[in-house]
């Protein structure tokens, strides 16, 4: 096969993409663009109604703010873990990796209600907060921003974990090891090495955990029961109880781009994190 | 380049075998088979169960059951235009109202099911056969709360702070807050009042939950009060939860489970062998044991005796509500239940 002609490799890829994402996100775009629920009248009403609504934007700004919490959460406790991976010998990097992973092989809905035995106000966390004196009721952890976010922390880890372990492991340790005989502390070699070099990894993992959290319906919806409102649950809402598909679609276009502008903005701070380490 | 080649070939013939063997027709079925919708859970466990066999047994007919909720069934069969994922629904009022107004219900003859004299009257129409019952009031734990009498009950200490609630997704749901509201001077088509009494609760309520998460929650004592039906509650003692079934002081809310043939479906004929075995004494004698706690829709079966009647007759004084009414403000609803309860 020769070179000019690769490209029709990836023609399977493109076409399925075009079948499967492309029409269906056009079809998203032209249903929303009808203003009543039985798709009749073009008007862009339902548009103006979502956009117009001040709780949309709390909405929109709610569920962007669970991504970057899940984010932050996942990087300081992942980029660690990482860190001990990379010092680990052989057989323990693949404990850590199998750790890491099977989470994974469980469903997100086990997963998902398995959190509810633990948050809950008889559950592991407040037994335990009660039985240490460290709280004189059981403290509310479902239903909370704060609840939710330790159980996406959880739940999204290993999409954080793996795009990081593979760019560690495949970091050059002579590069410490020339960094320290430099005369470099560990922590030095930590920020002006080490972070630099595995920052694609880090950032491939926050635009994975980002875009997976903002849109966890399940979690959000199981977890965060209805006091706490985010986007997917409004699209759920409007296509499944109420049928009302332009304005579901007028939400999973909403939802689209926030995650979009979220994930874009991931990666400018990369990038320009990159250029300011080296 | 050569070796290159046949595994070429080698590759394309293994793709072909596989395509291939797709695309085989699959085993005769015995006379034919129904396709139906399910409710995924108990319903699906019963069906399977008692259903199958009994549809076998009396007709030759094989049920394939689609796990689907009333809303999704709706959506489905709406997105699909004409070629019906199923055969046959089953379904809430609400979404059953939603179904007659998009037309997507063949026309319905009750008079070819067999069992349709031993049906209280009134359960068939154009549109379908009701093959369930289902009644929703309060569950509590009686173990952590005092007994409730009322609706209003809920809303008041010690009750309150131990409660449970859900919103407008669901038929039970909406039922439960449309009588809350009544109770404080509302009506079937006018929720405010229930509104402004929430509101002045509303950081004491316990959960306000996925539908689908309120047993996990009521079985882990996040809330120890909730309206519901009583299968849930049923099937929530079974699994050795302290949870009891009131009917309010102003009556505990009845609403039926329909079952209709898809516009479209080329099964109809099996569709109406389907319904008329579900509606059979035997059949609906096994699905109200427990773990299954239906309630049944056929005179002849004699009724257990932990079901809040003791006739079908009686479900005639329960409270009903005209669904072809709230459907259209539901949506309203569901938007103002967001912004009211969300932090």
């Amino acid at each position: 096969m020769t070179r000019e002609s690769e490209w029709q490799l990836a023609l399977p890829l493109a076409l399925a993409y075009a079948a499967f994402f492309l029409v269906p996100l056009g079809l998203l775009i032209a249903v929303s663009a009808f203003g009543d629920d039985r798709i009749t009248t073009l008007d862009g009403a339902q548009w103006r109604k979502f956009l117009g609504d001040p709780f949309t934007w709390k909405v929109i700004v709610d569920t962007v703010k669970l991504g970057g919490l899940t984010v932050a959460a996942t990087s300081l406790i992942g980029y660690p873990l990482a860190l001990v991976y990379l010092g680990a010998g052989p057989r323990w990097q693949r404990v850590i990796l199998f750790v890491v992973i099977l989470p994974l092989l469980t469903s997100v809905v086990v997963r998902t209600f398995a959190w509810i035995v633990i948050l809950g106000r008889e559950g592991v966390i407040n037994q335990a907060v009660l039985w240490l004196g460290l709280a004189p009721a059981p403290l509310r952890l479902l239903q909370t921003e704060h609840g939710l976010v330790i159980a996406l922390t959880q739940i999204e880890m290993p999409i954080m974990l793996l795009p990081l372990l593979s760019v560690m492991s495949r970091l050059d340790p002579n590069l410490r090891d020339a960094s320290a005989g430099l005369g470099a502390s560990k922590w030095r070699t930590l920020v002006r090495v080490t972070l630099p070099l595995s920052l694609p990894g880090l950032v491939a993992g926050c635009m994975l955990v980002f875009a997976s959290a903002t849109t966890a319906f399940i979690s959000q919806f199981v977890i965060g029961g209805n006091r706490l409102v985010y986007l997917p649950l409004i699209i759920w809402q409007q296509s499944l109880v109420v049928y009302n598909w332009p304005l579901a679609s007028v939400a999973a276009l909403t939802l689209l781009v926030s995650v979009g502008l979220g994930v874009a903005a991931i990666a400018a701070v990369g990038r320009r994190g990159r250029a300011y380490a080296l | 380049m050569s070796h290159r080649r046949s595994t070429r070939r080698e590759f394309l013939a293994a793709a072909a075998v596989t395509l291939g063997s797709l695309a085989l027709p699959r085993p005769a079925l015995a006379k034919g088979s129904v396709t139906a919708a399910m409710y995924p859970g108990t319903w699906e466990e019963a069906f399977r169960a008692h259903v199958t066999p009994a549809l076998k047994a009396a007709h030759d007919v094989d049920l394939e059951m689609t796990p689907l909720f009333a809303v999704d069934q709706i959506a489905k069969a709406q997105a699909s235009r004409g070629a019906p994922p199923f055969d046959a629904f089953v379904l809430d009022p609400g979404p059953r109202v939603t179904g007659i107004e998009r037309g997507l219900f063949e026309k319905f003859d009750g008079k070819r099911l067999g069992n349709l004299a031993r049906l209280p009257t009134g359960m068939t129409d154009e549109y379908g056969v009701t093959v369930a019952a289902q009644v929703v009031g309060i569950g509590y734990n009686p173990k952590k709360l005092p007994k409730p009498k009322s609706w209003t009950d809920l809303l008041k200490d010690p009750w309150v702070s131990r409660l449970g609630m859900t919103g407008f997704q669901t038929t039970y749901g909406t039922v439960s807050i449309i009588e809350i509201a009544k109770q404080f001077g509302g009506s079937e088509t006018n929720v405010e009042p229930f509104f402004v009494e929430i509101k002045k609760v509303l950081p004491k309520v316990a959960a306000i939950g996925a539908p689908a998460s309120m047993p996990a929650l009521f079985q882990q004592g996040q809330c120890d009060i909730t309206y519901t039906n009583t299968q849930t509650v049923a099937t929530l003692r079974g699994r050795d939860v302290d949870i009891e079934f009131v009917k309010p002081e102003s009556g505990a809310v009845a609403f039926f489970t329909t079952m209709h043939i898809a516009r479209g479906s080329r099964e109809s004929e099996n569709a109406y062998k389907y319904f008329d075995t579900v509606i059979s004494a035997p059949v609906q004698s096994a699905l109200m044991q427990p773990p299954n706690n239906f309630i049944p829709v056929n005179r002849e079966v004699k009724l257990a005796a932990n079901l809040p009647m003791a006739s079908l007759d009686e479900m005639a004084k329960f409270v009903k509500h005209d669904w072809s009414k709230i459907n259209p403000l539901r949506a309203g609803w569901i938007e103002r239940f967001n912004k009211e309860v969300a932090k």
